[in-house]
């Protein structure tokens, strides 16, 4: 099979058949539902706060909520294949590992990128959030590059679940680290010093705060330098994503612990 | 202890219930099931998986439902134990229908199934035990005694505060027996008991289900391994594709193939069309394939007094043959040839 | 009768909270997680002007984990079961269904208490949140009753989605909204007014109002009670669900193990 092929249909048969069981009843909650209320719920703690409006908690949620494809499904993909024992045969074949996991990513960020887009349009109405015409190209834009840059991360995670043992809590922890360190929620300034430099180092935290200035009507060159930003960190952590399974999945040839659930 | 026996129909007892003179009465159960195929356009399929079984145990019986899997033997064992309702038919233990008086039966059988699961892992033996003791209604006092004498029972004493996820399979399934009579139930139904175990523990389970009975116990085991229906059970009925073909004494099951011998032929890849012009021999009963690494083994069973094997060599032409031998048939034959016609 | 009923629910609770004691992933997810939205809360609350808020929200905060604990497992209660083995074992037996199920949940929501007790513990030592309780008594049960009326709503979960096999997704749908509504940590009074319906009818509602009441002064008795009362209505409208429930699963044989 050549890397293109192996790209394209290992990524989606491998996503078919860990999620083959995705059905409308988990699909449905877990990310079209579940995102609004996240959204609904910062919205009011906004409120009560008295801190920023409505739309800064829309466009945070709406693209923090795309971690849970992004992580978790992500993980999910190598340390699924793990549960279910077929990640020794998989790394048995000769397929060149790059597109091989590249392949498996893009499915994921096309969901990510469409829970994101969903939460905003579905958020944005629900709460009542006007955004300019003009700005829904380049949201689009920001939008995608964030799905890309956390499927980065989620490619990291997914190395990582293969030594920790439970990848669900990795996930998770994740999840509650984008949710506090990306500006989703609380203002870069409101962070301690400390923090506000982790955040600076995470996905979406450049994609969230190009996404508000586009809102409030800047245009998609202004914060082309943002969105440069948020494709790095992306990037990298994607590198180091993919050095780490490869690293492992040496160490594991040598000493057997690919198997151990 | 436990339950109420009253309704034993033992002399000097009186129970204004019908005294039942058979213990499990199963009356021409059937069941069926629904399933859907395909993800976009769901086709719902009928699967008949039980139809027209009838069956009936009597008090202190050792009694066997044998068949391959897929017969319907742990959806006959389900229906009895009210867990699943039958599509049409009745189900009898001990005189109170399954269904209308589901509770009342349930106070009354011990339910053991094979496998791996049914137990919690991260508990130990005891407290697996303790928690179903409560949910059994044995008594508070009389749970711990009951729990030692049961552990004593399957051999697990000493074992008891271990996690059960470290038990092997054996321990686990021994832990099921001791768990299905925790509340001394007279009746016990098992499902495939031994199925996994290891042979050493194999045999000691099937000494402890052997002594059940001498404890009174009527008890419904279903197998798929003949020998052990055979070596365990007082009386069998073979089940195939959801009906019983066959019922009776293991003795009475053997007689129906003790006379006719068995002629077993190596082949080296047969063909249908052969095998159906050996079936269509005069004086051949039944023929099945048996699969062996590189070759396969025809057995054909013939009737008493003739001398087959030319013949059914000779239909075999053009097929590899290699060793060929003639035998006394035994209970597996019969059970094979049962299953097979089925 | 009575006497069984109560060992039998007590039996039924122990044994849970330690099976779900040992199990790391749910220990850790269950305290950890709600740790991270307290945390955002918090950060958000401080930056603020009003001092009122933080403390408000910081007792929710504490109980968000054991709602959080409930509804993301309670919902695959039976699926757990089922997938152990041990679904049809519970079935057959000859104890009332309702009264093995109930103590399952509230067990999960006992479970919360740690992240109760982690959150309070974080919120003063990384955000200075002073707790003073007021009324001692009516905290010590306050506590309990909204973990046993959180196992109730539990229990209702669980058997409304007995019939799905995806039912762990439906649970896990239903942890914001009921943070929200219930006011952990905004009040109630910041909702459109056909919210305040869907709130009371939630005793979760109750709940933290009986503890924040304890903690600053106010009568936490009545909320104590309502809270109670909404447990026992959600008890008994699962036990009439799960009679048919179980009925159908019978029948269609849809409590076969996968």
């Amino acid at each position: 099979m050549t890397s293109a092929r192996i790209f394209l249909i290992g990524g989606l048969i491998s996503y078919r058949a860990l999620f083959g069981w995705l059905s409308p009843w988990v699909f449905i909650p877990s990310l079209l539902v579940a995102p609004i209320f996240q959204i609904l719920l910062f919205v009011y703690i906004g409120r009560s706060a008295a801190l920023e409006s409505d739309e800064f908690y829309v466009i945070g949620n709406g693209i923090q909520y795309a971690s849970i494809p992004c992580v978790f499904a992500m993980t999910n993909i190598i340390a699924g294949e793990r549960f279910q024992q077929t990640l020794g045969s998989i790394l048995v074949t000769p397929a060149p590992r790059l597109p091989l996991f590249v392949g498996r990513a893009l499915p994921v960020v096309l969901n990510g990128f469409f829970v994101a887009a969903f939460g905003l349009v579905v958020g944005g109405l629900v709460v009542g959030i006007h955004v300019p015409a003009t700005a829904i190209a380049p949201l689009v834009l920001v939008t995608a590059v964030s799905a890309l840059s956390c499927t980065g991360l989620g490619l990291l995670s997914a190395g990582l679940g293969l030594i920790v043992r439970e990848t669900a809590v990795l996930s998770n922890v994740l999840f509650g680290i984008l949710l506090v360190c990306t500006g989703a929620n609380v203002p870069l300034d409101a962070l301690p010093d400390w923090l506000r430099m982790v955040a600076q180092g995470m996905p979406f935290t450049h994609g969230i705060e190009a996404a508000r200035l586009v809102a409030d009507g800047a245009s998609a060159g202004d914060v082309a330098g943002l969105v440069g930003r948020e494709a790095l960190i992306g990037a990298i952590y994607a590198v180091a994503g993919y050095l780490l399974i490869h690293v492992l999945e040496r160490h594991s040839r040598r000493h057997g612990t690919l198997e151990r659930a | 202890m436990g339950v109420d026996s009253g309704w034993a129909c033992r002399p000097g007892n009186v129970d204004h219930y019908s005294c039942p003179m058979n213990v499990v009465e199963a009356i021409d159960l059937r069941r069926t099931y629904r399933t859907t195929t395909g993800s976009f356009r769901r086709r719902s399929l009928e699967v008949e998986a039980v139809r027209g079984v009838s069956f009936s145990i009597a008090e202190g019986e050792l009694f066997g439902l044998l068949g391959p899997n897929g017969a319907g033997k742990t959806t006959t064992i389900k229906m009895l134990i009210t867990l699943l309702i039958p599509t049409s038919g009745e189900a009898r233990v001990l005189g109170r229908d399954v269904v209308q008086d589901a509770r009342w039966v349930r106070e009354r059988i011990g339910y053991v199934f094979g496998g791996e699961r049914g137990l919690y892992e991260r508990l130990s033996a005891f407290d697996n035990l303790r928690y179903f003791a409560e949910l059994y209604g044995v008594e508070p006092k009389r749970q711990r005694p009951r729990i030692d004498e049961l552990l004593e029972l399957v051999g697990l004493r000493g074992r008891e505060q271990e996690r059960v996820e470290g038990y092997s399979r054996g321990m686990r399934q021994r832990l099921h027996i001791a768990r299905g009579l925790l509340h001394d139930p007279p009746v016990v139904f098992l499902d495939e008991p031994t199925i996994g175990v290891d042979p050493v523990g194999a045999r000691e389970l099937r000494a402890t289900i052997a002594s059940l009975t001498d404890a009174g116990k009527t008890v419904l085991l279903t197998t798929h391994y003949m020998f052990e229906a055979d070596a365990l059970c007082d009386r069998i009925a073979v089940i195939a594709n959801g009906e019983i073909v066959a019922q009776g004494t293991p003795q009475e099951l053997k007689a129906g193939v003790a006379d006719g011998s068995v002629v077993e032929v190596e082949v080296f890849g047969v063909e249908e069309r052969s095998l159906e012009l050996v079936r269509g021999l005069a004086g051949v009963r039944a023929v099945a394939v048996e699969d062996r690494d590189q070759k396969q083994l025809l057995v054909v069973q013939t009737e008493p007094g003739l001398e087959l094997t030319h013949a059914i060599l000779s239909q075999l032409d053009g097929v590899s043959v290699g060793r060929v031998s003639s035998r006394e048939p035994t209970l597996e034959d019969a059970y094979v040839a049962l299953v097979t016609a089925a | 009768m009575m006497r069984r009923t109560a060992r039998l629910l007590w039996v039924g609770w122990l044994v849970h909270l330690k099976m779900l004691m040992r199990s790391a992933f749910n220990f850790w997810l269950g305290v950890v997680y709600p740790l991270f939205f307290a945390s955002a809360a918090f950060l958000m609350f401080r930056s603020g002007d009003d001092p009122k808020p933080l403390l408000y929200a910081s007792l929710g905060a504490a109980v968000m984990g054991i709602w959080g604990a409930t509804s993301t497992s309670a919902g695959a209660a039976l699926a757990r079961e089922r997938w152990l083995g041990t679904l049809e074992l519970l079935v057959t037996a000859p104890a009332h269904f309702a009264l093995i199920l109930l103590p399952v949940t509230i067990a999960m929501a006992t479970i919360g208490v740690y992240s109760m007790v982690a959150t309070l513990i974080w919120g003063r030592l990384v955000f200075g949140i002073e707790l003073h309780v007021a009324d001692s008594l009516a905290f010590a049960l306050a506590v309990p009753a909204t973990v046993a009326s959180i196992g109730a709503l539990g229990f209702l979960l669980a058997v409304a989605f007995v019939r799905f096999r995806q039912a762990w997704a439906l649970g896990n749908m239903l942890e914001y909204p009921v943070w929200l509504v219930s006011g952990f940590l905004v009040p109630l009074a910041l909702f459109p007014d056909w919210v305040r319906p869907i709130s009371w009818a939630l005793a979760p509602t109750w709940g933290i109002g009986a503890i924040r009441g304890a903690a600053l002064g106010g009568a936490p008795f009545g909320d104590i009670a309502l809270a109670l009362l909404l447990g026992g209505v959600y008890t008994a409208a699962g036990i009439l669900l799960l009679e048919r429930a179980l009925r159908a699963a019978r029948v269609k044989a849809s409590l076969a193990l996968s």
